[in-house]
Formats: C-alpha cells, structure tokens, sequence
C-alpha cells in the first residue's frame, strides 16, 4: 500500500517532522494548503528578508517603467511569465499544476501604473494593492507573483536545505527565473534541485517564516472595516466587488489610508503555522463530550466520536507525530475511519516502531463499540502492511476482551504486528499530560505499547 | 537486622527525611490531578531515592518484593508514586522504631546491639516492641 498524503521527505526516508524543518515540506501530490504573504518579508526584523521585498518591489514596478515607456507587451509577458509558479506548489490545487493569468488580465494590472497617478508616479508599496483593483487578483496570484519574482533566492535556498539534510537533486532545468540584471525572466539550465518523483519537474522550498493563510492586506479585511460602503452604493448589502474595484480605482486615498495603517499594525502580522494545536480548554471539552457519548451507532454516535477524537489526537501527539489525514476506506462493506500519521522517529520508541514495524506512518482506527470484536482487529490486522507498516492503533471506549487481547497477541506472535489499544482512560490521561505539560501524551502509547509488549511471548 | 555504626543512623534519619519531603510533594501533585503523570525529572529523583531506600530497608523491612523503582515507560501517575512512598515511609518508620531503646529518660538508637546514646523520637505504634 502506497504512503498516504505522501511528502517529500518521507517518499526519500528523510525522518525530520515539519515542526524541526525551516522550509514547508511539498506534497508530492497536492500544494501546501498556505500562501506566501510578501508583507512577512516586509514586516521581518531580517535585513535579507526586507531586501529580498525591495527586489520584489523593483521587479514589479519595473512593469510600469515598461508601459510607461511604450513597452506594455513586454510588461504583460513578464507578468503572465510571473502568474504561476509551479514549482513551489502552495494553495489548494490538487494536481500541483495552476494556471497563468490571461493577457488581458495582465493588461489590466500594468494599466494600474497609468490609470492611478501615485502608482506612475512612485509605484507599488506592496504588490498586494493589486488586489484592491483588479477582479480575480487574491491570495494565490499574490504567492505566485511573489515566488516568482524570488525564484532565485527560492532555488538557492532549496539547494543549501537540501544538501543540509540530504535530499536527493537531480539535474534540472527551471523555467521563468527573474534575472533582476536584466528584468527579464530566463531558464536557468543545469541546476541540481530536488525532482518531483514521478514527474522529475523541480521542486522549490518556502521558508515557514512567510507563509499565512490569507495575505495580511487582502480584499475581505478591506472591505469589511475600511471600505466606505454607504458612500459606493446606497445599498450596501448588494455592494458587488466589481463596484468596490471601481471605487476604489477612482479614490486612491482610500487603499492608501488602508495600507497605512496595516503597516502601523506590522506586528500583529505573524506566520500560520502548518498545524496549530486545539487550545488545552478546548481539548478537556472535547474529552468531556467524548465521555458522554453512547457506544454504537444511534445518533450518529459513531460519526460523533470519530470526529472528536479526530480532533483530539493530532494535537495530543503534535509535534512528535505529523498528522498525516483523515481517511475513510471501506472494507467488507464496513466503513471505517482511520487517522493516519506521519512517522519521522522523533522519538526512540517512534524510531524503534519504524524500524521494527516498518511504519513509515501509523494508523489508528477509530471504533465506539463497547466491546472490540475479532472482526475489527482483523480489519487493522488486514490494513497493516507495507509502507504503513505493522504496528497500528485502535482508539476504542473500552479496554479489550481477554479472547481479542489474545487475538492481538497472536498476531504479534505469528506476523510481528502490533495492535494497540487505547481506551478512553487513556485518552483522558493523555489530555491530562496535554494541559500538566508533565510528561509528553505520546507517553501513554508507549505505555500500552510496553504493557503490551509484556504478555507477548 | 540492625545499626553497626553512627554512619548507619544519620544514613536512616536522611531517607525519613527525604521521603517525607517527597512524599509531601507529590500528595500534592496527586489531589490536584492524581491521573496524571509524573514528569521524567522527578521520577528520577524518586527512583534515585528508593534506591537509597532499598540498600537501607532490606529483609524483613523492604516494602515491596521484586519492585526495583519505577519504569519511565509505564508512566507512573502522581497517585501510583504516592502510594509506594508511602509504603516506603512506613516501612522506614518500622525499621527506626524497631531500633530504639528508652534508656535514662530518653530514646536513644541502638547501634550494635546496645543504645548508643544518640538521641532519637519516640518510637511509633508500628515499632515499639523494644520499649
């Protein structure tokens, strides 16, 4: 069975968690869900990361200098050339593959340094203003734009993280890289970067430190607390965005007051994590919930209970396991839903599981019965093999039966795989290591796991 | 089993000591959350000391058969530490009551088989049958 929600690290064996890691580890097949926010460089105590937006900023107000001299095809080729910027694979494409904007797009954000007289006059402070004029421009082409701008350093960087932790490169070709010598975007030829597996295209890292969800200047933050809605539309509740757009081409005024104060308020401005853990509160409610909840399936109990303890458990075991995804399979017309990990032997006994087991990420299976039956253990037992390994985790209410314990120490007797079971006794300890910070919930695994281990031959 | 030597006494007097101080500490880390875990640092501390204990309380006077401290994989809880101090405690309590004698109007511990002349507290209820 193939590795679920594959990394790059984890696809060349490289045993490091994102929380240790500078860079947003790639998926192979889909983007990282965050985008790079140019107002982080802006906002950087780093002199690198602050010249790093200058050069942004030259770069794109160097489209102007075009238009404004006769050159608008040239700054429209340059801009389609900067729209996409596969390589880096951030936003919500599930393919890593996005479009580049069209010409007449282009067109209509190089016409902004004519049509806006500070724009010709000084340029952009940020290039995410754009956004403010132009329909379609959000978050996704404001990262694109940037990484392409910076693609440079983004190939530079990549090189020095990959040699540090020896990610394997390929000789390759990058395409679209800005030469801020000659304001024109080349192909930089017979660079070793790493190499998408399957389809050998060049992969780029992102520094953690620029990612957010949502640029800090965007659109909906506009025109939720700064925008003059009474005044572009006496109906403001059918205020189209077009509208806005409109409004605000004809009053800079507005965006520049806008921008100002952002930038007063720089150091609210900070990156979002790759994973954020739940709140300690929030983790004792969700235990209490839990506890109350019925065995079975009445009321939908079973979704109940999957879905908290889904929630739970990523956080609980953050940043010693990466959590992977939620993955519903069926097996004998069964549904079942399991919570997989990534495994990066953070610690000695997740090390010892990957080299005993195999496990390259670990599955816990999620069952509300008020007994486990042979039938479930047989489910995970049949689910365990290959890169997912042998040893897997079944969060049930109540501990095992004296016949199913048996069933699971046979298994290890017979075929080495380990099931451990966890009860909701321990998933209450394990929120009562989560809020004392004493010991570390991960702990009470390798307890079951050691206890386990002691009634095997 | 008896003192030989002073050294033996203040050996004895120190671990009451220190498992009254431990004991102390943790009864309050378990009725504030008795679940939860002792954390690594402390768990040595104690295991150290029950080690000490263990060279001390020997025979007749160790608490606990084939228990040789706590294993930081089973995740000892604040209450399951509490517990074997306690039993340690109490057996500490014994062996020291066992070994002092009322002689010229006080208690003195008895080293080699005589008192000794260093003073010690009443023995208690567990102990006493010397007096």
């Amino acid at each position: 069975m193939a590795l679920i929600r594959p990394r790059l690290t984890d696809h060349y064996g490289i045993l490091r968690s994102q929380a240790e890691l500078d860079f947003a580890i790639p998926f192979l097949d889909e983007d990282i869900p965050l985008y790079v926010d140019p107002f982080m460089l802006w906002r950087s105590p780093s002199q690198q990361d602050r010249s790093l937006h200058t050069v942004l900023l030259n770069a794109f107000n160097h489209l102007g200098y075009l238009a404004k001299n006769g050159l608008e095809a040239r700054a429209v080729e340059n801009l389609v050339a900067a729209s996409e910027c596969e390589e880096v694979g951030l936003g919500t494409s599930a393919n890593r593959r996005g479009k580049r904007i069209g010409r007449e797009k282009a067109n209509e954000i190089v016409s902004l340094f004519k049509r806006i007289p500070q724009y010709g006059r000084a340029g952009f402070r940020h290039i995410e203003e754009i956004q403010f004029f132009v329909d379609g421009i959000s978050k996704d082409r404001i990262s694109d734009l940037t990484c392409s701008f910076l693609k440079s350093f983004l190939i530079d960087f990549t090189l020095q993280q990959s040699e540090k932790l020896g990610i394997p490169t390929q000789v390759t070709d990058v395409n679209n890289v800005y030469d801020d010598r000659k304001n024109a975007f080349e192909t930089q030829r017979g660079l070793a970067l790493p190499a998408h597996p399957r389809t050998g295209s060049p992969l780029l890292f992102v520094p953690k430190r620029w990612l957010r969800f949502v640029p800090w200047l965007n659109y909906d933050d506009y025109f939720e607390k700064y925008c003059p809605q009474d005044e572009i539309s006496h109906s403001p509740e059918e205020l189209t965005r077009v509208e806005v757009l409109n409004y605000n081409r004809e009053h800079y005024g507005v965006i520049d007051h806008y921008i100002e104060v952002k930038e007063r308020t720089f150091e609210d401005c900070h990156n979002d994590p790759l994973f954020s853990q739940i709140p300690v509160t929030f983790a004792k409610r969700k235990l209490s919930t839990l506890q109350r909840l019925a065995t079975g399936k009445d009321g939908g109990a079973d979704r109940k209970y999957e879905t908290l303890v889904g929630q739970l458990l990523p956080s609980l075991l953050y940043p010693k396991l990466d959590f992977a995804q939620e993955q519903a399979r069926t097996e004998s017309g069964v549904s079942i839903r399991d919570l997989i990990f990534y495994n990066t032997a953070s610690t000695p006994f997740l090390a010892d599981i990957h080299r005993h087991y195999g496990s390259q990420q670990i599955t816990i299976e999620l069952k509300n019965v008020a007994a486990v039956e042979r039938e479930h253990i047989d489910q995970l037992n049949r689910y365990l093999a290959e890169e997912l390994g042998r040893f897997g985790i079944l969060v049930t209410r109540n501990p095992l039966k004296k016949a199913e314990m048996r069933r699971t120490i046979d298994l290890w007797a017979g075929q080495r795989k380990a099931i451990v079971a966890l009860t909701d006794l321990d998933i209450a300890q394990m929120v009562e290591l989560f809020e004392s910070k004493q010991r570390n919930p991960i702990d009470v695994i390798i307890k079951k796991y050691t206890e386990f281990r002691a009634k095997c031959p | 089993m008896v003192m030989k030597s002073e050294g033996d006494v203040k050996r004895l007097e120190k671990l009451i000591g220190l498992l009254q101080s431990l004991h102390a500490e943790i009864s309050q880390l378990t009725r504030k959350s008795a679940n939860d875990g002792l954390n690594i640092f402390k768990l040595r501390i104690v295991n150290k000391i029950l080690a000490e204990a263990d060279t001390i309380l020997l025979n007749e006077y160790k608490p606990l058969e084939n228990f040789a401290g706590f294993e930081e994989d089973a995740l000892p809880t604040n209450s399951d530490v509490t517990m074997v101090l306690a039993l340690y405690m109490e057996q500490a309590e014994r062996f020291r009551s066992d070994n002092v004698v009322y002689a010229d109007y006080e208690w003195n511990y008895v080293v080699n088989g005589k008192s000794s002349g260093i003073e010690s507290s009443p023995p208690s209820t567990i102990g006493a049958h010397k007096k």
